[in-house]
């Protein structure tokens, strides 16, 4: 018998002893690696969920023998597309506009950061819209 | 009498809080306790049990209990009522899972463990249902987290439903169709057991998707994977789910992150051996009574194959198994959550 305590060595060993005559040839994928979002999302992943598009595949029901009331909710946003694909773009407007905000902010920051590294001043940036004049902030330094 | 309410954020028919809800309710009932069960969201297919959590109107020295394992607005607005509080954390699944799945579930849970610290400095009491959650609650900032271990009833697992199809090993997986159980890893450990090992052995997943998208890529990667005798059943009830378990020849957990895993529990019980991942809860539920793998899907096949084939290592694990489920005998959790809710009660 195998002691439990000796099973993941044992198996270590055969693994290895069946990878060396061929087997195990196909490595695990783990798929879902990709879409774990470990860090902080990136800018480019952030680009990707400010556009909003509600897909109808995500309304469902969960009643028993629910199917017709999922083609009923999906029914209900078909007619309501008008409606909706306007919402829709009014926020995505928003996250667009956030996102540029926060992608100048981290260029901007960036600069400073890598200026004050440097031990000189930060070269200025042209104002962006609602800056003051200038394009920094007043409590940034000059 | 004082009332006792409970609250939640969600309730289901295949949810581990929404089964602890009623399973302090029957003891709550039972010490004479009156009080309701309340949910921000109810599931329709949960005809009792559950009424909307507006409904709520506790009066002044009622208890309140607040089962956390998700965020919403209308449970951070509890804490602002007169009423003494015992928090239950029964820990919040990383949003880093959920972003790219289920967008509104991944800010119910980012917020979640945001609002944490909030929850545990209101409380009169915060518990937790194992060492791994209670650890977590003290680092949001709770005074005292003791462990008060879930309500356990072997008697639910009694009926047994059909089983399932087919012959050959067949490999269990329980729990939700959700990214932190990681079923991307299990189907290529599984592939990787039937080409090396078990041809003719069978997966079956049993537990609730997340919703239909990711359903519909967790089958995607059955197919890629190559393996075959995959079976996702989806939620199970509970007399089929007990077939599974009599039927099954090990149970297979690779998830990253639990909070408890009353599977392991489940599967000890039915004394089937167990793999999985030393991951959260898990090592300390479980403790020497699992064998435990990495991330090799081959070492994970070749613990499989010694789970399937060694009878006297299943044997043993059923052992270890069997002592370890003594510990969440109903004596021991029975008088604790009774103590809790007496110290909370003041």
């Amino acid at each position: 018998m195998t002691r439990p305590e000796d099973a993941l060595a044992h198996a270590h060993a055969e693994a290895a002893r069946k990878r060396a005559a061929g087997g195990y040839a196909k490595p695990g994928v783990a798929a879902l690696d990709e879409s774990i979002v470990s860090t902080r999302p990136s800018i480019e992943l952030l680009s990707r969920w400010a556009v909003i598009d509600g897909e109808p595949e995500l309304l469902y029901s969960t009643r028993r023998a629910g199917a017709p009331v999922t083609a009923l909710k999906r029914l209900i946003v078909r007619l309501l597309r008008q409606y909706l694909v306007e919402v829709e773009a009014r926020q995505t407007r928003f996250n667009i506009a956030l996102l540029a905000s926060v992608q100048d902010l981290e260029r901007r920051t960036g600069a400073l950061e890598r200026a004050a590294d440097a031990g000189a001043t930060a070269p200025a940036t042209p104002a962006g819209p609602g800056e003051p004049p200038g394009g920094r902030r007043s409590d940034f330094p000059a | 009498m004082t009332a006792v309410h409970q609250a939640v954020a969600g309730a289901g028919p295949y949810d581990a809080v929404s089964e602890q809800v009623r399973a302090w309710r029957r003891l709550l009932a039972a010490d004479g306790f009156a009080g309701g069960d309340h949910a921000v969201q109810i599931d329709p297919r949960l005809r009792t049990g559950f009424r909307p959590l507006a409904e709520l109107e506790p009066e002044d020295g009622d208890l309140l209990v607040i089962r956390y394992s998700a965020w919403s607005p209308a449970l951070t607005a509890l804490l602002d009522l007169p009423n003494p509080v015992l928090l239950v954390y029964h820990n919040i699944t990383p949003a880093e899972y959920l972003w790219n799945h289920n967008a509104g579930l991944a800010v119910q849970c980012a917020i979640g463990r945001i609002q944490l610290p909030a929850f545990a400095r209101r409380a009169r009491l915060a518990i937790a249902d194992s060492d791994f959650n209670a650890a977590e609650l003290r680092a949001a900032g709770a005074a005292e987290a003791r462990v008060v271990p879930i309500l356990f009833e072997p008697g639910r697992l009694a009926a047994r439903g059909r089983p399932p199809a087919g012959i050959g090993p067949l490999v269990l997986v329980v729990g939700r169709l959700v990214p932190n159980k990681r079923h991307d890893r299990v189907l290529d450990a599984f592939a990787a057991y039937q080409r090396a090992c078990q041809p003719d052995a069978r997966l079956l997943l049993a537990g609730e998707p997340l919703n239909p998208v990711y359903r519909r890529l967790v089958e995607g990667l059955a197919r890629s994977s190559g393996a075959r005798n995959v079976e996702i059943a989806g939620g199970l009830a509970q007399p089929e789910l007990n077939a599974a378990y009599a039927e099954a020849d090990v149970l297979l957990t690779l998830s990253e992150h639990e909070g408890f895993c009353i599977p392991l529990l489940e599967a000890f019980h039915f004394g089937v051996p167990v793999v999985a991942a030393p991951k959260g809860a898990m090592p300390g539920i479980a403790a020497d009574a699992a064998l435990w793998t990495d991330d090799d899907p081959a070492v994970t096949a070749e613990l499989l194959d010694l789970a399937v084939r060694d009878s006297e290592l299943r044997a043993e694990l059923s052992r270890r198994g069997r002592a370890r489920l003594d510990r969440f005998g109903a004596e021991t959790t029975t008088a604790a959550v009774r103590e809790a809710i007496a110290l909370a009660l003041g």
